[in-house]
């Protein structure tokens, strides 16, 4: 026989036989059918629905400088059971509380139709039944508060982890519920966290690899320029490209001004707005593909110095590249569910991909979107245009001459 | 073996880290206090930093009716009510638990549902925060309403015509929506608006019982004003810096603009509007 199945075999059965004396008890109340039912069962049966409940006494009051408790006011029923379970004793017969103006009492407790008690009243481990009239203040910790028909409460009433039952509205004052902690939703398993973030991750890399064997296929001198002057001007870049970011709005805002101050120019605002927009969408999008093909260069030329036999070509450079930015954001994928861990691998992607890009938008524009080559170390200083560099440098679009064959002797 | 040794170790870190996730919980706070039998007017003021809060009319038994849902770790509830007066305080304090969060609003989803007495006079001062708000205030009896909300949506109607003597309905809102529905309910003498960036709808249908006065102090962002046709309409723009002002319908007549007919109308919208960046657009609609 299993642990604790013959106690609940023993509740059902007694649930059962009660049940129609619990209807008819219940039936004048006119509450819900079923809570009236818990509620007579919890009555009834203390100790096989709520646990055990403390015999009824007071609670002793506490020495000088030992739990006191003040009534008064209910305003931070947190705070009041901090108090109040901070007293609890072990075993709770030794609990001892000062109530400021009142008593205090262990287990159920009741008033009797007759009776009037002035004070403030705390019930802890227990009901609180009040028949008769009662003036203060009455807390119950762990109990249910109810005030039957031609009782009188007048103050205030909390329940904490219970509830206040008053039908006939005997309470005078405000009548509060402080509930037990319900567990919040839980929050989505990690592996589903994490699953989606890497579909997320997936579909943003698979959009930029399309648009970069786009660009690749049909803007490939503009991206080997923009990635060229990326490489040899990264300091250069990241300040144009930081410059550009700062005065990107003020930019649009004279441009706007100055064609709404001309006559013709106002109609051409909105044209120009979107043309503004667009131009700087592509240069943010275009840099970000050029760091892309420079870090794919790179990191291919070191593989193919290591021995590595691999075809060195623009579609492998961005491809590789792209996935290199993505590692950071797989990072965050894998450790953004761990408290301040995932926030601060969060920040750190989105910096790297805000350098990335500020990197990426300066070289478009230091390279006016792949036309200048001032910038991109394709174009020697004339100091260095010695005969011997010409004779040992082979010029591109010069095909090589065969060296004329020997004369026979 | 090394192999082994480090992936036991990476799970032993994963156990470790995975553990706060799990800690966090929330509370349900009800109160309630009857309406006694020689009531003061109420002077309520609400505050809700975050979550989603409902104000409505309630039982015509209760003085106020509240219950609260909130994140026990961050906040703590408090009602403060003194009976001689009528100050009335109810709201969430925070605690001192900020921090970063493990989970998402989602799932700690806080949430206040407060009623007032219908009969009582109510002066309502309301503090939201971040909080999306859905306000009735239909069948209240209404002296005063402030509404202050930050960063997050505001929904505020008067489904039924309000009881008291409304002097002012102020609104904020920093930067968030606010749609004010059916707003001649209300009956209020002046309508304050005053918003940071944001949108605001304000629909004065309705029972109109008096005149209104509306006055906007908008720095950007969009406000719609929809009235019913046959009400008169005066615009009087104080300061419009770089704003639209789309007012179809409207004659200019000095300063302001007005429908036709203005003086001989039966209830009259007047409007003050000082607007920075802004859009102003008039919409006729049917009573």
């Amino acid at each position: 026989m299993r642990a604790g199945s013959a106690p609940s075999r023993l509740l059902l059965l007694l649930a059962t036989v009660l049940a129609p004396l619990v209807s008819a008890a219940a039936a004048p109340s006119g509450g819900p059918s079923a809570d009236n039912l818990v509620e007579r069962l919890k009555t009834l049966l203390p100790f096989a629905v709520g646990g055990v409940a403390p015999l009824p006494q007071a609670v002793r009051q506490a020495e000088p400088g030992g739990p006191t408790v003040r009534l008064g006011r209910l305003d931070a029923p947190e705070q009041l059971e901090r108090d109040l379970r901070a007293s609890l004793a072990e075993p709770l017969a030794e609990t001892e509380l000062t109530v400021v103006d009142g008593m205090a009492r262990l287990g159920n407790y009741s008033l009797g139709s007759t009776e009037a008690h002035r004070g403030h009243v705390v019930v802890l481990k227990g009901n609180a039944e009040i028949h008769g009239e009662l003036e203060g203040n009455l807390v119950t910790l762990d109990g249910d508060v109810v005030v039957h028909p031609g009782a009188r409460v007048r103050g205030d009433v909390l329940a904490i982890n219970g509830r206040v039952r008053d039908t006939a509205g005997g309470i005078t004052g405000t009548w509060s519920e402080l509930q037990p902690s319900v567990a919040a939703a839980p929050p989505p398993p990690v592996a589903a966290v994490i699953g989606g973030r890497l579909a997320g991750l997936a579909g943003v890399f698979l959009t930029f690899l399309i648009l970069g064997f786009g660009l690749v296929t049909f803007g490939r001198p503009n991206l080997e320029i923009v990635s060229d002057t990326l490489t040899h001007s990264p300091g250069r870049s990241f300040i144009a490209g930081l410059l550009g970011q700062i005065l990107l709005l003020p930019t649009f805002g004279m441009l706007v001004v100055g064609l709404v101050l001309t006559i013709a120019g106002a109609l051409l605002v909105p044209f120009a707005a979107a043309v503004y927009v667009v131009l700087a969408i592509v240069a943010v999008l275009g840099g970000v593909f050029a760091v892309a093909h420079a870090m794919g260069e790179t990191i291919t030329r070191r593989r193919m110095a290591r021995g590595i036999a691999i075809s060195p070509n623009s579609y492998r450079y961005l491809t590789t590249g792209l996935l290199a930015i993505a590692m950071t954001w797989l990072a965050w994928i894998g450790v953004g569910w761990v408290p301040v861990a995932g926030p601060l691998t969060f920040l750190l992607a989105t910096l790297a991909t805000w350098v990335v890009a500020t990197l990426g938008f300066g070289a478009a524009l230091l390279s006016r979107g792949g036309i200048r080559e001032e910038f991109s170390g394709r174009l020697l200083p004339a100091a260095m245009m010695t005969d011997e560099y010409l004779w040992a440098t082979p010029q591109l679009g010069v095909p090589a001459v065969k060296r004329p064959p020997k004369e026979p002797s | 073996m090394t192999r082994w040794s480090g992936c036991r170790g990476a799970l032993a870190l994963a156990t470790v880290v995975a553990a706060p996730v799990a800690a966090q919980s929330m509370r349900s706070y009800t109160v309630a206090r009857p309406v006694p039998a020689a009531p003061v007017p109420l002077r309520a003021t609400v505050d809700f930093g975050a979550g989603r809060v409902a104000i409505r009319a309630g039982d015509p038994g209760q003085l106020y009716a509240t219950r609260l849902q909130y994140d026990a770790e961050r906040f703590t509830p408090s009602q403060r009510y003194d009976p001689r007066t009528g100050i009335l305080r109810l709201g969430l304090d925070p605690i001192g638990g900020a921090g970063i969060r493990v989970t998402s609003r989602q799932h700690l989803d806080q949430q206040a549902q407060i009623a007032f007495a219908p009969g009582v006079p109510l002066l309502l001062d309301a503090n939201l925060g971040a909080s999306d708000a859905t306000i009735d205030l239909g069948g209240l009896a209404l002296t005063s309403v402030a509404v202050r909300s930050s960063a997050s949506s505001t929904e505020l109607r008067v489904s039924a015509p309000t009881t008291g003597s409304c002097r002012l309905a102020s609104l904020s809102i920093g930067a968030g929506t606010l749609v004010a529905r059916e707003l001649a309910n209300a009956a209020c003498e002046q309508l304050r608006i005053e918003g940071g960036v944001g949108r605001a709808v304000l629909d004065f249908r309705g029972s109109w019982r008096r005149d209104a006065q509306v006055v906007v102090d908008l720095a950007m962002g969009t406000l719609t004003l929809q009235v019913p046709r046959g009400i008169g309409v005066r615009f009087v723009a104080t300061e419009r810096f770089l704003s639209r002002l789309s007012a179809e319908g409207l004659t200019r007549r000095g300063e302001a603009w007005e429908t036709p007919g203005y003086e001989a109308a039966a209830h009259h919208l007047s409007v003050m509007l000082t607007t920075n960046v802004a859009g102003v657009e008039v919409e006729w609609v049917e009573p």
